[in-house]
């Protein structure tokens, strides 16, 4: 196959405001990047043929899942329950102010001791403001959806001072959007009081309508 | 023959022509997919859904268009959709905050069977869009320009994630930056 080789950066390249690696670990990184073994000609023929052959099938389920593997079509429960949740949505309307503000006095938190408040409310120019009350000690929350690709460095929430509530300001096209909360870069939390929607398998997230007219 | 001529046949019902465009490519793809992701599974799972997509879409390329870059596009969403995707499916989603305290942090898993391991795991731990960006620079050796126009990105926002990149690289190797001989 055609190699192409890797160029050097030139010299006003590494000096420039963003480049910040030095040579030394470009040239490690370079020599790294082609120490790799190549994939061998029967790897591309393999996955040629397979491809061919995947396109050559009808397309159900949105394609290919990990480990070469078809992704499975959706049970009929899924699509039941995928309507319901958005009916309940709608129906909620949580990014209405008087309509989102929702107070950890529920039974669930009664219940669970779990002192903990979101909300979730249109402020105006299209933006939206999450806002979250822990009572852990969190050191650092972010606000993770749809809009983020659930990049946890994507929007960290400011704690205000006053009242110790997250809070994260997010500009939001109109539509339905999926979220949750990341605490401390490694804990998923939704909030138990916002509504939520089972997201492709992979557990609970609170959902949120954006409205299409002005709010 | 020219990946423009070879696209001309794919697009005209040539198994074989695109069999060529995929053995000519496969390697880079393989090379980044592997970079980004950290596993060779992975890596090959995602290579070959970014050359059916390629292959569904291939009526859609713009001839103006380098093949190689056109494909790189839809491979580095291809990365970062495995990474979302792969990142949500091990994480656990929890509704109670003493959960939340008494949760450790998850172990991090070191690249196997590569000779510059210890590059590979400060890779694996730099935020995926910092990573991308350093490989897409340093390790394809693209312009800023060819960086902007293949990930979406603004050239002032792939500096940046160069830079942030850059400095975390040299954090996470400390004193063992000139790596071992090769």
């Amino acid at each position: 196959m055609a190699e192409r080789p890797l160029p050097f950066p030139a010299p006003d390249e590494q000096s420039g405001p963003g480049e910040e690696l030095d040579a030394r670990l470009v040239q490690r990184l370079r020599a790294a990047y082609a120490a790799l073994p190549a994939s061998t000609p029967q790897m591309a023929e393999d996955c040629a043929r397979a491809v061919l052959a995947e396109a050559a099938r009808p397309q159900v389920g949105g394609g290919r899942g990990a480990r070469g593997g078809r992704r499975l079509p959706r049970p009929q429960w899924w699509w039941g329950a995928a309507a319901a949740a958005v009916l309940v949505v709608s129906v909620v309307r949580p990014w209405r102010p008087e309509a989102s503000q929702r107070q950890a006095d529920s039974a669930f938190v009664a219940g669970s001791a779990v002192t903990l408040e979101g909300s979730t409310r249109v402020v105006g120019d299209g933006t939206v403001r999450f806002e979250l009350r822990l009572p852990a000690s969190a050191r650092e929350v972010s606000l993770v959806g749809d809009f983020n690709g659930w990049d946890e460095q994507a929007t960290p929430m400011v704690q205000r001072a006053a009242d110790g509530t997250w809070s994260a300001r997010v500009p939001l096209e109109p539509g339905r959007h999926t979220y949750a909360f990341v605490v401390d870069g490694q804990q998923w939390l939704v909030d138990p009081l916002a509504p939520q929607v089972p997201d492709a398998g992979f557990g609970p997230t609170n959902a949120v309508i954006v409205d299409g007219s002005s709010p | 023959m020219t990946d423009a001529e070879l696209v001309v046949r794919t697009r005209a019902g040539e198994g074989e022509a695109f069999g060529q465009l995929v053995s000519r490519y496969h390697d880079a793809c393989w090379r980044f997919a592997y970079h980004m992701l950290g596993e060779r599974a992975d890596a090959e799972d995602v290579v070959q859904d970014t050359f059916l997509r390629a292959y569904l879409a291939i009526g859609r390329y713009d001839e103006r268009d380098q093949f190689r870059g056109w494909l790189f596009r839809i491979l580095t969403n291809q990365c970062r959709n495995f990474l979302t995707s792969r990142g949500r499916r091990t994480r656990r989603f929890i509704q109670d905050d003493a959960a939340i305290d008494s949760a450790t942090a998850p172990p991090s898993a070191a690249p196997l069977g590569v000779e510059d391991a210890a590059l590979l795991r400060a890779l694996g731990q730099l935020d995926p869009l910092q990573r991308e960006a350093l490989l897409l620079k340093y390790a394809e050796g693209l312009e800023y320009s060819e960086m902007s126009a293949m990930t979406g990105a603004g050239e002032s926002a792939l500096k940046m994630r160069v830079k942030r990149g850059s400095e975390r690289l040299r954090v996470l190797l400390g004193r063992d930056i000139e790596g071992p001989a090769l």
